[in-house]
């Protein structure tokens, strides 16, 4: 693949058209997607690429979420890189069968005589009256099964980088999930998160502190980006690890992190039993529970299906206000920390522009 | 002319007792304990298998059901390989980690097999399509049973087969079971008629104890796959000698009668060409007792195979 001089700024939305664009260049690539080809072309992902590179490998399919799952298995095994598109993440549950008893198992349950490689986008939905079925952040669903590499994309050069490394290196399925809400944001390539690893799956570091370890994935990483700037102007330091690769955590990065703060606190998108604070807490509770020198603080959803009335779901989602005031009451350890909090809703900006129906 | 077919005819059945006598062997083993792993024998339907796979190249893909030990011969799998992985032995095929349930022999075009019902129907047709896209020959054949096109996923995959015209041959073994609920009690519609509404060509074969009519119907459907001609459908009844799982007849257990397999055993290659058989025991014994003593010495995998291959 040739480099070519990269822009110094990128919308989410055009990462992930670069990605799908350099992906479908690769002559062994199909796209599986229901709506890659019309007008909307998943929200600009797939725009024009079918016309650009033959529909007969950007595949407009019947809504059979199981058939087309196992389609790409199928395609994969016989030499093909299938990426399958659900333009909501809740539709993937129609595929559990596939994803979990064969794209995960394949390649263990015959020895490793074969190889899955694919890439399964799922995109999670927020605001604008969603409801509880085009919202799930099933992360953790996919995460506890052996096999599945999931991700949680969340920048321009996450989904880039993760896009190229999952299409042309990685030989197994990686569920990404990609959310909805940061479609329209741009990042720039200078601020782009740290990435601490070998690979572009590694964890990333947002933002570098020594008084507070605030985990955190998808758009919740850039809520801590924006509650740490915040509460640097007040004397509190947050490192900020965005998790990125939620099923393969490097417990070093997590353990150096706690070691140097000895405060930790987690904020998923999703529900928070058997989610991502549980095993950030199993990974330091089983190797060094003594760093800590406060109780552990975890934020996620309301423990309910999502909402759909606006006054509802406002507060169903942590936000920025209850993430700073999370962050610093764990830091000076009282209710009254006396730290000034930020007035405006979590990503209140962005819903105020964001008009559905998706 | 006439001795040409019977050598081909000598091939067939020779594949048939092989497989036939692999099973008996198991169910001989099986007391020993020495194969852990759930066991669903192919006795009474080898002749499909080794018909339908006659006409196979080893780049034609195949994808089966649990029910996979004939169609894993047939399809030119080695012997000591299937016997050490129903062992469980690093020297099985997939080290052990497979079992009866999920045989592999990629090198000879047989791709996995899994245990849960219709789930590998999609992957043919994901193999065809690839094939098609990058303008291969290969043909692309899917096992399953009668139970499996009650499944959703059958039909989402006879539709998208059907509507890309890809070269995939959807084959269902009508052994009228569902481990014990007959056919009648399970679908209010005709398999055939079912399948003609998605513009799917339908052949079926009444008789699945007749090797050379399987064989050369095989052939052909492969040929008119390989020239572009979209999918096939081929239904072969047949029938299932042994218990759904185990290696026990269970014709006292109600829900079927002795007399409706010895209405199959009359036309029973292995019955009918006895004296072919005789001839060939020997063989067949001395390759089945070379995959025992292969699999009896292959040492068990262990910790250092625990985590391999996961990702």
């Amino acid at each position: 693949m040739t480099h070519q001089a990269q822009p110094t700024a990128l919308s989410y939305r055009e990462a992930l058209f670069k990605a799908m664009h350099d992906a479908m260049a690769l002559p062994n690539t199909l796209v599986f997607g229901q709506g890659v080809n019309d007008h909307k072309g998943i929200f600009g992902t797939t725009t024009g690429l079918g016309e650009k590179f033959g529909k007969n490998r950007m595949i407009e399919v019947p809504l059979a979420e199981e058939g087309v799952t196992g389609i790409c298995i199928g395609a994969a095994l016989n030499g093909a890189y299938p990426i399958n598109i659900h333009i909501r993440a809740d539709f993937v549950l129609l595929a559990m069968n596939q994803i979990i008893n064969l794209a995960a198992k394949y390649k263990y349950m015959f020895g490793g005589l074969f190889d899955v490689p694919m890439l399964v986008r799922l995109v999670i939905g927020r605001s604008w009256g969603q409801g509880a079925q085009h919202s799930q952040s099933l992360q953790s669903l996919f995460a506890h099964i052996p096999g599945l590499r999931v991700i949680m994309p969340a920048s321009s050069g996450a989904i880039v980088d993760s896009y190229a490394h999952a299409v042309q290196h990685h030989r197994g399925p990686v569920i990404s999930l990609e959310h909805r809400l940061m479609y329209d944001l741009t990042f720039e390539r200078d601020h782009e998160p740290t990435v601490l690893g070998k690979t572009p799956f590694s964890q990333r570091r947002v933002r570098k502190g020594n008084d507070v370890t605030v985990v955190s994935t998808s758009i919740m990483s850039l809520e801590a980006r924006r509650a740490a700037d915040w509460l640097a102007d007040r004397g509190v330091s947050c490192d900020v690890i965005d998790l990125h690769c939620v099923s393969h955590i490097d417990a070093n990065v997590i353990m150096e992190s706690v070691g140097r703060t000895g405060r930790l606190l987690v904020a998923d998108t999703s529900w928070q039993p058997y989610g991502v604070g549980a095993e950030i807490c199993r990974i330091v509770c089983e190797r060094d529970p003594g760093a800590l020198k406060a109780p552990v603080v975890t934020l996620g959803m309301a423990a309910a299906p999502c909402p759909t009335a606006k006054s509802l779901e406002d507060i169903y989602y942590p936000n920025l206000t209850t993430l700073t005031d999370s962050i610093a009451k764990l830091v000076r350890g009282k209710a009254d920390h006396g730290i000034e909090l930020p007035h405006e809703r979590s990503m209140a900006d962005v819903y105020k522009r964001f008009k559905g129906p998706f | 002319m006439a001795n040409t077919h019977n050598e081909r005819l000598k091939r067939l059945i020779y594949q048939t007792l092989l497989i036939r006598r692999i099973e008996e062997r198991v169910i001989e083993l099986y007391p020993s304990d020495k194969i852990q792993s759930p066991v669903h024998l192919s006795i009474g339907q080898e002749p499909v298998a080794v018909g339908l796979c006659e006409p196979m190249t080893a780049r034609d893909v195949l994808f089966t059901t649990y029910r996979g030990h004939a169609y894993y011969v047939a399809k030119g799998g080695k012997l000591p390989e299937l016997m050490a992985e129903l062992y469980g032995r690093k020297g099985g095929v997939s080290g052990g980690k497979a079992g009866s349930m999920h045989l592999a022999a990629p090198e000879v075009g047989m791709m996995g097999s899994s245990a849960v019902v219709a789930s590998t129907i999609p992957h043919a047709v994901g193999a065809a399509l690839a094939a098609k896209v990058r303008g291969d020959k290969q043909a692309i054949i899917t096992i399953f049973g009668d139970g499996a096109i009650e499944e959703g996923v059958y039909h989402e995959s006879l539709n998208f087969a059907s509507l890309h015209k890809l070269p995939v041959l959807f084959v269902c073994e009508n052994n009228a079971l569902a481990v014990h609920t007959p056919l009648r009690e399970r679908q209010a519609f005709d398999i055939v008629t079912h399948a003609k509404a998605y513009n799917i060509n339908t052949t079926v074969i009444e008789d699945g104890n007749d090797l050379i009519k399987i064989a050369d119907t095989s052939a052909k459907l492969l040929e008119s796959l390989r020239s572009g001609g979209g999918p096939e459908w081929l239904m072969i009844k047949t029938y299932r000698y042994k218990e759904h799982v185990g290696p026990g007849d269970d014709f006292d257990s109600g829900y079927r009668s002795r007399a409706e397999m010895e209405k199959w055993l009359a036309t029973d290659p292995l019955y009918r060409w006895a004296d072919l058989v005789k001839e060939m025991e020997a063989d067949v014994k001395s390759e089945i007792d070379r995959a025992v003593a292969f699999a009896e010495a292959s040492p068990a995998p262990g910790l250092a195979d625990l985590l391999t291959d996961v990702e």
